[in-house]
């Protein structure tokens, strides 16, 4: 479903990525680990085509630069930092519904999967992090891609709001979505991901297989700094 | 590039800059300033009221080329770059939109927003004239407020140029005001110097003259007020020998236009390899 070839991103003369190869199959969940600034998120970007890189990278066979609006129709993309202006909850989901092509229904379905319907009409500012998270969730969903890329996606969230949001993942988890990951907390990427593939400065340095302890010792060695 | 895209994105940038208290403040500064000159300019002319339509005009010209720039330097300065440095425009760019139909519609959001602001100024006056004082060329006022509008979007897009280049708030604010002090202020001294300097002819004076969108609003708004080509000064006593009034004004409005394409597609460039991370 997802294919890295020899990803190589250079930003204000600093190499951020370095050949780096990896692959996702349909429906599966993949967690890319590692310490800050080890290019996790640079992946995900050369993923969604918003940084000039070298190499390849395709999502459902389009290519993300020749091809950016097929492949980022498959996409949805939930950032670190999520920022709406001062738009209210409804336009936010209405315009990116509408760029997706969604139904009416659709985008006042998407509010309520995420439980802010009765929020829709609110500014999006005096949302707290949990809420602002899951609309980034419910914008995500739209149109119902068969990709997600989640960048630390629990980061900003509270031990309520991270445990509502692991529920949410594995929901829509089970619905056969492919994941990918970028996340250093071991929790979330144990219980919400198959595999691991651990970056350290912009490079690929280990791939853990399907297993919770492999993936757990691969997210350990990326806390600790040790090289796998 | 797909024209519902672009007129979703151009439609959200609309509504957010009407939102913003920038809007209200620049709306209500140019209908204030818009009054106030049309009273002055009668004051000068010893009566009370408002003016007609012909000083009206006049005194909105030199509003018009100080207050426009200003304002729409600064708002196409923080366009793209405010949400490079809040970064939402990455999730707008996460979606199924290119680089193009968000740059053509956040453009096209602006210039909506400011031809709004314009209107409201020029467009109140304009009624309160008409129905007060009445008198003079109304037709003049209506060129005044074409050429108002040609010169947002020529000075807009240099904006949206310096926004796309220096990708944070504090940069792009700097550059704007350096670039309206350069358009509105300094150009004309610059001219003026290089011209004793170099002791260059009429033609390169004018050829410098359509290098800057103020100095073209300024001669095209002159010639729609008076008929007298003196008032234009030796560039554009030159521009009228070598072109003729509706040449030149022909010419005018082309450079005006030319700014505005030229300065857009330098934006875009940039900004189709910005990185945003």
């Amino acid at each position: 479903m997802i294919r890295a070839e020899r990803l190589g991103l250079e930003l204000g003369g600093r190499r951020i990525l370095d050949e780096v190869s990896f692959e996702v199959e349909r429906g599966e969940s993949v967690a890319l680990v590692g310490p800050n600034g080890s290019g996790k998120t640079s992946a995900l970007r050369c993923l969604l085509g918003l940084v000039p890189f070298t190499g390849r990278a395709t999502i459902g066979d389009h290519d993300v630069v020749k091809s950016p609006i097929a492949a980022r129709s498959l996409v949805g993309y939930v950032p670190q930092k999520v920022a709406f202006g001062d738009a209210r909850a409804r336009e936010v989901v209405a315009f990116v519904g509408r760029l997706r092509g969604v139904s009416r229904d659709g985008i006042a379905a998407a509010l309520a999967s995420v439980g802010l319907e009765r929020h829709a009409d609110a500014r999006v500012r005096t949302f707290s992090g949990g809420m602002q998270q899951r609309l980034a969730i419910a914008v995500a969903l739209l149109g119902s891609p068969p990709v997600l890329l989640l960048d630390e996606p629990s980061a900003s969230l509270d031990e309520a709001g991270r445990r509502d949001f692991f529920d949410l993942v594995q929901r829509l988890r089970r619905t056969g979505r492919t994941l990918v990951l970028a996340s250093h907390r071991r929790e979330e990427v144990d219980r919400l991901t198959d595999r691991a593939i651990r970056l350290d400065e912009g490079r690929v340095i280990a791939t853990a297989p399907a297993g919770r302890a492999r993936i757990a010792r691969v997210v350990r060695l990326s806390v600790a700094g040790e090289i796998a | 590039m797909r024209p519902r895209a672009i007129t979703l994105v151009a439609a959200r940038e609309l509504r957010e800059a009407v939102r913003s208290r920038w809007f209200v403040l620049a709306a209500a500064c140019f209908l204030v300033l818009s009054l106030a000159l049309s009273l002055l300019g009668l004051a000068g002319a010893q009566r009370s009221g408002l003016a007609g339509f012909d000083r009206t005009t006049a005194s909105l010209l030199n509003l018009a080329l100080v207050f426009v720039p200003l304002v729409t330097l600064t708002l196409g300065g923080l366009s793209i770059a405010g949400e490079l440095e809040d970064e939402s425009l990455a999730l707008l760019l996460a979606q199924p939109v290119t680089r193009l139909e968000v740059f053509a519609g956040k453009y096209a959001g602006l210039l909506a927003a400011v031809a709004a602001a314009i209107a409201i100024g020029f467009g109140t006056t304009g009624l309160l004239v008409a129905t007060t004082a009445g008198g003079g060329d109304a037709r003049a006022f209506l060129a005044l407020t074409a050429l108002t509008l040609l010169l947002a979007a020529a000075t807009l897009a240099v904006g949206t140029l310096l926004s796309v280049a220096m990708r944070s708030r504090a940069r792009v604010v700097g550059a704007a005001f350096s670039a309206w002090l350069l358009l509105v202020y300094v150009s004309d001294l610059g001219t003026i110097g290089l011209t004793v300097a170099r002791n260059l002819a009429p033609g390169q004076v004018f050829v410098l003259a359509l290098l800057n969108p103020v100095q073209q609003a300024r001669v095209l708004g002159t010639l729609a007020l008076s008929d007298r080509v003196d008032v234009l000064g030796p560039v554009g006593l030159f521009g009228i020998d070598c072109f003729g009034a509706t040449g030149l004004v022909r010419v005018l409005v082309g450079a005006l236009i030319a700014t505005a394409l030229a300065s857009l597609a330098a934006g875009y460039s940039v900004f189709r390899k910005a990185a945003l991370s």
